[in-house]
């Protein structure tokens, strides 16, 4: 654990709050505090499909709640990026900023993502770099091959 | 960069909501002080290695919201802490009542039976309250450690967590050491993860 990217939800915690969401779904009435208690979970699964369901509840809370708007942004931010939806997750960061641009635990979090980004480009590239090696090799060697078969 | 440290400990911050918490944290992490912080989202995480009696020790620092709707989230984060600090704001007697509540969820949830807890005042460079005998009082009725301080004028905030770190290392079976000799392969693996972690180039270099 070394970020808050990092972290990852408990599946007792996950099964409560699951549990409390379904009983009042069932009843047809959730509250938003509900919801966002199994939102906050499913956002740090380490299943990609809970990840993207929070990120659904949680567009539908910021829509319709607007006591909690800071938490579900901070919380948007986080499943995109886990998902390594990368400029989504900026775009979150962006907009919380404009509200409080000093807010460090967000300029942390957006220094966090930058940081994989930088690093998933960057062996991207070591990727490429290597393939571009093992071409070269195959033409080196056909060469050899052709001026041997002369 | 290699940064060798035996042992790595969970930290765990609680009390009520603006007391200054993330202060504490921040002003202990970087020195730096923000007069307007505003209310910790859910959990934050900070690290930092700290130097015990010539020993390099990294603490995994827990920043908890104080904020009542966060209040059912945040208790799975007490799992495994090695040590709390529970924070009260000595310009605001109701934060050191209210210290009660967050010792209950302190027992309930905490799964370390010989945790550290130390009680700190905060605040102490605004007018005082709550004195330092009542904060003294309330920490030696739960058997916990006490200090008063400022994250403004960096007071005490050192020596809190060096109390705490000091006690939990004294504290035996409360922590392992990362380089036992019977696992020497799996604790240089987790070293190496540790040093590749973002944890280094951020939070602990600073």
């Amino acid at each position: 654990m070394e970020d808050v990217l990092d972290e990852v939800v408990s599946s007792e915690d996950l099964q409560k709050f699951e549990k409390i969401f379904h009983e009042q779904l069932h009843q047809g009435n959730i509250t938003p505090k509900a919801q966002f208690e199994y939102a906050w979970c499913l956002v740090r699964s380490k299943y990609p499909t809970d990840i993207r369901k929070g990120i659904l509840l949680l567009k539908e809370l910021f829509n319709s709640h607007s006591e909690g708007k800071r938490d579900y942004l901070f919380y948007l931010a986080i499943g995109n990026a886990r998902i390594k939806e990368y400029n989504k997750a900026l775009h979150y960061v962006k907009s919380f900023l404009e509200i409080e641009p000093a807010n460090q635990q967000v300029l942390a979090l957006e220094h966090q993502i930058n940081k994989r980004m930088e690093k998933e480009g960057l062996m991207g590239m070591a990727v490429a770099g290597g393939a571009v090696l093992a071409i070269g090799g195959l033409v080196g060697l056909g060469i050899a091959l052709a001026s041997k078969k002369k | 960069m290699t940064m060798d440290y035996v042992t790595a400990l969970k930290i765990l911050v609680i009390g009520e909501s603006g007391v200054g918490k993330s202060s504490i944290i921040l002003a202990f992490t970087t020195g730096d002080y923000n007069a307007s912080f505003p209310a910790t989202i859910g959990v934050d995480y900070k690290c930092k290695v700290m130097d015990v009696n010539g020993l390099k020790v990294k603490l995994g620092i827990w920043d908890t919201a104080g904020q009542e709707r966060y209040r059912t989230l945040t208790n799975s984060f007490y799992r495994d802490a090695h040590g709390a600090i529970l924070v009260y704001d000595v310009s605001e007697p109701k934060t050191l009542q209210k210290l009660n509540e967050w010792v209950e969820e302190l027992q309930v949830y905490s799964t370390k039976k010989n945790i550290v807890c130390l009680v700190v005042g905060n605040k102490i460079d605004k007018p005082r309250a709550v004195s330092r005998e009542a904060g003294q009082a309330f920490a030696q009725k739960h058997r916990m450690l006490f200090i008063e301080s400022s994250a403004k004028t960096q007071e005490g905030i050192n020596l809190a967590f060096e109390e705490l770190v000091q006690k939990i290392i004294e504290t035996p079976g409360l922590w392992e050491s990362t380089g036992s000799s019977s696992n020497i392969r799996i604790s240089n693996d987790e070293r190496r993860q540790q040093e590749e972690s973002s944890c280094y180039d951020y939070s602990c270099s600073i």
